[in-house]
């Protein structure tokens, strides 16, 4: 009964429409651990990244949206150190 | 044609090539730039690791591992591109350990692999880490079809190539030697710094009684939790005390550490030995972290003596995990056609040795 479940929904503003999509696309690769206790919707609008997870139980509510949080962390500072030098391609 | 060598499959590069290779499948992140020059041989341009040391008595758990790489991983891969002296733009591949090893320090470091490949479109190539000792071993030390023995904390393997797969033929029934020494290291609280096994190295020269332990090869492998057991016991044991005298029936650690070491690289060496006349090989590679034990080497040697062999190691750059193997054995995987789509990029505890097709080689 998807009523009984917990939702939760992370919107993380990124600097732009391409850092965002990169963050889902390199997230999205990995599954969910349990995926018959937690489903996930990964979407991009403008350069907002949006989450949106259903989960059996409060636990695993605060787990996903946990790690998920962690995995976006890693890709801002990845995307911080990076982002710059890969705008500026050095002219061969 | 007697003597007649084989050319490779893999063609001249034509051009030069850089790849990056990172790994963090168990306690250190490393990263790696190889060059494959259009003439000449591969150079390693750089290769930075950093290790997660815990206290003594203290193994390290997969989360704690996982937010190391995170912290470090990025200040590497910079210092690593810094001191190579080129940029993402100019790199081909990035190369990572899809596995095996422990869940989230590999995904971790794929994470950042993926940002980077999507961040300056790059293809992404994800590597064994097995066969990443494997093909560093052969490229730093030249060997050319040798028996090698895969020893570190996670793995003990005797692999041989042959037709495309490097096969297993012996492997651990149960941990790898490296846990083995790992965990006894834990158990009479030694440090932790540079690494257990090297401090366990030390200990043993300074054994001087070797303690009865059992002896557990079984057939072409190895069976050692059993020996772990037995050399826990020891330490229960009444007659175990810190500093003994010869004449009398005492047992120190450093007889423990040193009973060990022979007991377990004896078992190691018989299994390699099989291997070796099996397939009529004359020379022993040994990888993985445990082949920087010198001691190991030095046994390895006198049997490989006896049968007109020679043993291959290189040092603790190569021995131990780092991210320049990954690099070089990605870098072979890319020049032949290989490539991880980022939707296949995800990372595996398990993936043997033998399930990789070895493309580059005859």
């Amino acid at each position: 009964m998807s009523e009984d479940w917990h939702s939760v929904t992370l919107k993380i503003p990124f600097a732009s429409e391409k850092h965002a999509l990169i963050a889902k696309q390199t997230i999205e690769v990995d599954p969910e651990l349990q995926p018959h206790a937690v489903k996930r919707i990964i979407t991009v609008e403008e350069n907002v990244l949006i989450a949106a997870f259903s989960t059996l139980t409060i636990r695993l509510a605060r787990l996903v949206a946990n790690a998920f949080l962690e995995n976006v962390d890693l890709v801002v500072r990845t995307l911080e150190q990076f982002g710059e030098e890969a705008e500026n391609p050095p002219s061969s | 044609m007697p003597g007649k060598i084989r050319k490779t499959p893999l063609m001249e590069a034509g051009r030069d090539y850089l790849a990056l290779g990172l790994e963090g499948s168990a306690n250190k992140f490393g990263a790696g730039i190889m060059k494959h020059p259009k003439d000449g041989a591969a150079t390693v341009l750089s290769n930075i690791r950093h290790t997660y040391i815990t206290p003594p008595g203290e193994g390290f758990q997969p989360r704690d591992t996982a937010l190391h790489h995170r912290e470090w991983a990025l200040k590497i891969i910079n210092d690593c591109l810094a001191k190579a002296g080129v940029s993402m733009h100019e790199i081909d591949c990035i190369c990572f350990t899809k596995g095996p090893g422990m869940g989230a320090p590999l995904q971790s470091v794929a994470l950042i692999a993926r940002t980077l490949s999507l961040l300056f479109n790059k293809p992404l190539v994800g590597v064994n880490h097995c066969v990443g000792h494997i093909e560093m071993g052969r490229e730093i030390t030249g060997a050319q079809n040798p028996v090698v023995l895969y020893v570190s904390g996670g793995n003990t393997q005797v692999i041989a190539y042959s037709r495309q797969c490097y096969r297993i033929f012996g492997e651990t029934l149960d941990i790898a030697v490296g846990n083995c020494l790992d965990r006894f290291a834990r158990i009479i609280n030694l440090s932790n710094d540079p690494s257990p096994g090297y401090n366990i190295e030390q200990e043993a020269k300074k054994g001087k009684r070797l303690v009865s332990l059992p002896y557990a090869t079984k057939g072409m492998d190895v069976s050692l939790s059993g020996i772990l057991s037995a050399v826990e016991a020891y330490t229960l044991d009444k007659r175990l005390h810190e500093e003994g005298a010869e004449d009398k029936d005492l047992i120190t650690p450093q007889d423990l550490c040193f009973s060990l070491q022979e007991t377990v690289f004896a078992m190691l060496v018989e299994i390699t030995e099989r291997a070796m006349a099996h397939i009529g090989s004359k020379e022993v590679l040994i990888v993985g972290g445990v082949g920087s034990n010198e001691r190991l080497q030095q046994m390895m040697g006198i049997m490989a003596h006896e049968r007109q062999g020679q043993v291959f190691a290189t040092d603790e750059r190569f021995c131990i995990d780092n991210g320049i193997m990954i690099a070089q054995a990605g870098l072979l995987s890319y020049r032949m056609g290989y490539e991880t789509p980022l939707a296949k990029s995800t990372c595996t505890q398990r993936f043997r040795t033998d399930e990789v097709h070895v493309a580059w080689r005859n």
